[in-house]
């Protein structure tokens, strides 16, 4: 863990239009809960947009905004470079860029979850979904933080693994769940409320998020430590 | 004598004495087919590196993928019809349509911006409004050959099973009318923000939130609104997406049944005059943006 390293990726992440986006997105959809709740009065539809909206989709997206703005664009224009002739061990840096995205995502992504839980009616539902998030936004930022590394269209890959596996087949073939980082963050929430879907093992949703957090900062370093700069296709 | 007068500053062009063009010149119509063409092979990688092929070219395969699966329980088993409609179909994989939209605009919107190769273009006798026109209609041949490409395999391979032919090509042929509106409407709104958004993964993700994000959202409010029973609510909603605008019209021509509310005739009309205004206000702001950026 680098502190300037961290600092500098966080002021690449502050300082961009992309922040508006980061943030607008989740303000908005905490609004339209609060909206339905209020002029529905009903608990139920409210639900459904904290885990189909807030939770399938709004922290994904977070996370893939969150995890890119760290590192793509000093891919992009090459400037990484300068960062790269450090004598910075690049796990370090993989490591303090990781802890950037992540911290975003967690305040944004999984605390706009929470925060439409809370206004949809609170309790441990709320506190389950939380969980959820904390588990599945840790791991979702390692992974796309690992895909920035490898590729420069980490965004198209990472909307592919979210809406396309974990979404559209996701809700065709219940065996998506096993390797789906959203529903591992569900089981460990399911713990707090029986409301949350219940889809694979404990374990198995605990260890996996470990793994593939793990893994995924551990390769982020590596493609790092062996860079290649190519050019735009 | 008068003295000469003094050497302005800067480079004289000399005439070196080489001979000019003066073949047969092709007209404009003519480097706009073929931007049109290059732009159309762009949009799959074609002419590109091989990197760039694999994305939209698994993402077809995969969208092609359930129509063959279709087709072939249709024809093993022999099922009386196929398992989905024409209409249906590309509004079920719309997750996929829209990421193939998302993630190609830029490919045709942003990389000119972005190195300034515009100039290049524009150095041509092409303006920038034929220029912006020219790419929103590759992206948008691009977005129905993505979408009409499985209706064809559901269709052809629906009669080549047996199914009856006078039955299904009314279906097949408002499936299509359908795709070219969608069509233009996606192109017109993931090109646009491509254009305004150079980095390329931000364009990306404001296009998933406008087309995915969006419909969800429209979804959950008509759910609603047809529980309360205000349909009006939910009928507005739903001209906020492309999606809901082809879903909907789709749904009061029969064509599928992957609509929530059930519009009149009115709101049929509505719907379909929403979707040229979209497309309209898209390519306005498109030739407004790129005369604004080939002036500079």
């Amino acid at each position: 863990m680098n502190s300037t390293i961290a600092t500098l990726a966080l002021q690449a992440l502050l300082g961009r239009r992309r922040f508006l986006l980061l943030v607008a997105f989740p303000v908005l959809m905490v609004a339209l809960t609060t909206m339905i709740t209020v002029m529905t009065g009903l608990e139920d539809p409210a639900w459904t947009l904290v885990g189909e909206l807030g939770y399938t989709l709004v922290l994904p997206l977070v996370a893939i905004l969150a995890a890119s703005s760290v590192l793509g664009p000093e891919v992009d224009d090459g400037s990484i470079v300068y960062l790269l002739s450090k004598p910075v061990n690049r796990h370090v840096v993989a490591v303090s860029k990781w802890v950037v995205a992540w911290a975003t995502t967690l305040l944004v992504g999984a605390g706009s979850v929470f925060l439409a839980g809370v206004v949809a009616g609170g309790g441990d539902r709320a506190a389950g979904w939380a969980v959820a998030g904390l588990v599945a936004g840790t791991t979702y930022s390692a992974l796309f933080l690992a895909l920035s590394a490898l590729t420069r269209h980490a965004v198209v890959i990472g909307l592919a693994f979210v809406l396309v596996w974990e979404g559209l087949l996701g809700g065709l073939l219940s065996g998506v769940a096993w390797l789906s980082i959203g529903q591992w963050g569900a089981r460990v929430g399911h713990e707090l409320s029986r409301d949350l879907p219940d889809p694979v093992g404990l374990p198995w949703a605990i260890g996996a998020s470990v793994v593939v957090t793990l893994a995924a900062l551990w390769f982020a370093g590596d493609r790092l430590r062996s860079f290649a700069l190519t050019g735009d296709e | 004598m008068t003295q000469a007068p003094a050497p302005r500053p800067g480079g004289v062009i000399h005439d070196l004495g080489y001979r000019g063009y003066t073949g047969p010149r092709e007209s404009q119509a003519k480097v706009a087919w073929t931007l049109f063409i290059t732009s159309l092979r762009h949009a799959y990688g074609l002419g590109r590196s091989g990197r760039s092929k694999v994305l939209p070219f698994i993402l077809l395969a995969i969208m092609v993928l359930p129509a063959v699966v279709m087709v072939g329980t249709v024809s093993i088993i022999g099922l009386p019809e196929l398992p989905t409609t024409y209409a249906g179909y590309p509004s079920s994989m719309q997750v996929l349509v829209s990421l193939f939209a998302a993630a190609q605009a830029p490919v045709l919107f942003s990389r000119d911006l972005r190195h300034r190769s515009i100039v290049l273009y524009l150095a041509r006798p092409l303006s920038s409004r034929v220029y912006a026109l020219v790419r929103w209609a590759s992206l948008t041949a691009a977005v129905l050959l993505f979408t009409a490409v499985p209706t064809v395999v559901l269709y052809a391979g629906g009669l080549l099973a047996g199914l009856d032919a006078g039955e299904e090509t009314l279906p097949f042929v408002k499936a299509l009318v359908l795709q070219v509106l969608l069509a233009a409407m996606l192109a017109g709104i993931t090109g646009l923000i491509a254009s305004w958004a150079l980095r390329r993964g931000f364009a990306v993700v404001a296009s998933i939130i406008v087309l995915i994000v969006v419909v969800g959202v429209v979804l959950i409010v008509q759910a609603i609104a047809l529980e309360e029973r205000v349909s009006t609510i939910g009928e507005v909603a739903g001209l906020f997406s492309p999606w809901s605008i082809h879903n909907g019209v789709a749904g009061s021509w029969g064509a599928s049944n992957s609509a929530i509310v059930d519009l009149s005739t009115t709101w049929t009309a509505g719907y379909l005059a929403a979707a040229v205004v979209v497309v309209a206000t898209c390519l306005a702001l498109l030739v407004a943006r790129f005369t604004k950026v080939g002036a500079r």
